[in-house]
């Protein structure tokens, strides 16, 4: 009769669900758990970013700068209209570069010429003057002036232009040279920062509708 | 009747004799200007070169692995920077604390152990910024133009000398003189590196090789300033300026400008 009692406890036993003998020895444990943040970086360019832009300067050239058709108000071409050679002119608020990005190492703008400028009408021979020493770049500020120290942008030569005259932007291998750096920070956030341009006409260039455009990218540090 | 003549006669000479000879320079007019504007990147001195001080005798001396060794017999001591506890901490456990950084893929931020390997980094590339103008002729270029040859003058601390950073050519059909001064400069005032404005003497200089041998620093008090060159009726000159330029130590490193004013005085 014991025999029988004691078999027939273990088929109960078989018969209970595994989950229920571990109940009867809990146990403790930890899983490590490791995830990454991947940074990010948005950026956009704003073109004549605020009332007020425009061309000044040409002192001697006996004509008044004027913006041309081309430039509106937050969009549109960085358009210094009619300008005479041998002379220098200042563009203000002609972009605004925005960024946004969690890293918190910052970023770096850099930015380029997609090519030199870009004759037309009447086509020059040769056709490209050097943008180098004519386009200027520096940070916008109410009392700059056509004669202000200022950066010249530089063709780019890592890169390489996308579309009709890099209307694309620009290809590059790895990031931009550093050499066309024009903003460093090490903070996250949405920041923005403005650029006047400067025109520095020399006297041999020669007198030609020129189009250029400027290439931003913007790297995570 | 004759004597009253004769005292008019001679008071319309002596006002002719003053116009012609005191006011002479008055009767120029400046019938072109140009501006040479030259960008000056100071380049910063090399870092203070720091040496390693021999320690004392008998010293001991901390090893790269944070262990400290005694000095060796006969040979120099060296006082080593103190080893990094965070390098111990790594290799014990590269996860301990949160890393921020992109992954190129592997199963490790940083691979311990391994080559350094090339991480991606974001990027963004907005709409680029078309930039528009078109160049008209300079009707002024018949009489004054400028040809520059070094736009940008690097420069270090001390004395630093550019052969022929740029040209100038004049031409004129009556007499004329090429005056120059530092643009925006006044008869006394404070001004700004390299040209300053006089009393302080200008820290750019020039020189006309083909006139002179005469370095001038530039006249930085406004107008009439300096006396380039002149030229008679029809001479038609073209010449190159050397330039020096003295960088004192107090100056920063940075970007500045020199922009200098050239006028065509005619007659």
């Amino acid at each position: 009769m014991r025999r029988m009692r004691a078999l027939a406890a273990l088929a109960v036993l078989a018969l209970l669900p595994l989950p229920a003998l571990a109940q009867q020895a809990p146990a403790t444990g930890s899983a490590r758990v490791s995830y990454k943040v991947l940074p990010y970086v948005k950026a956009s360019v704003t073109p004549n970013y605020q009332s007020g832009f425009g061309p000044i300067g040409g002192l001697g050239s006996g004509s008044t700068p004027a913006v041309g058709s081309g430039a509106v108000l937050d969009g549109g071409t960085v358009d210094f209209g009619n300008v005479v050679v041998g002379y220098q002119y200042l563009y203000k608020y002609a972009a605004q570069v925005n960024v946004q990005t969690n890293d918190t190492s910052g970023f770096i703008v850099y930015a380029e010429g997609a090519t030199d400028l870009n004759g037309s009408n009447p086509t020059p021979s040769p056709a490209t003057y050097p943008l180098f020493q004519t386009l200027y770049w520096l940070v916008s500020n109410a009392a700059n002036t056509a004669f202000s120290p200022a950066t010249s942008f530089n063709s780019t030569t890592s890169g390489t232009p996308l579309g009709v005259n890099g209307a694309n932007g620009i290809s590059y291998p790895g990031s931009p040279p550093g050499s066309a750096s024009v903003w460093s920070t090490t903070t996250a956030g949405t920041l923005a920062e403005g650029y006047d341009y400067q025109l520095r006409l020399s006297s041999a260039m020669p007198t030609s509708q020129f189009n250029v455009y400027i290439v931003y990218t913007v790297v995570g540090n | 009747m004759r004597g009253r003549h004769l005292v008019a006669l001679l008071g319309l000479a002596a006002v002719a004799a003053l116009a012609m000879f005191s006011q002479a320079d008055a009767l120029q007019s400046n019938r072109a200007y140009k501006y040479v504007v030259l960008t000056v990147v100071i380049t910063p001195s090399p870092a203070p070169v720091g040496f390693l001080k021999p320690a004392t005798h008998g010293a001991a001396i901390a090893d790269a692995g944070g262990g400290v060794r005694p000095p060796a017999t006969g040979a120099l001591a060296f006082v080593a920077t103190a080893p990094s506890a965070s390098v111990a901490q790594l290799a014990a456990d590269p996860f301990a604390t949160p890393v921020q950084l992109a992954s190129a893929g592997t199963a490790w931020d940083v691979a311990p152990g391994l080559a350094p390997f090339e991480l991606a980094q974001a990027q963004a590339q907005p709409t680029p910024v078309p930039v528009q103008f078109v160049a008209k002729a300079d009707p002024n270029a018949q009489y004054i133009h400028t040809i520059p040859h070094t736009g940008e003058l690097d420069a270090g601390y001390g004395s630093n000398t550019y052969t022929c950073a740029f040209e100038i050519y004049t031409y004129y059909t009556t007499a004329y003189t090429l005056t120059d001064w530092g643009y925006g400069t006044t008869k006394s005032g404070s001004g700004t590196y390299p040209v300053l404005n006089y009393p302080s003497t200008s820290d750019l200089a020039w020189q006309v090789p083909d006139l002179s041998s005469t370095v001038h620093a530039y006249s930085n008090s406004g107008s009439p300033g300096e006396t380039t060159w002149t030229g008679t009726a029809g001479e038609k000159q073209q010449h190159c300026f050397n330039l020096t330029l003295t960088v004192p130590a107090t100056e920063p490193a940075g970007t500045y400008t020199a922009t200098i004013q050239y006028n065509l005085m005619t007659n």
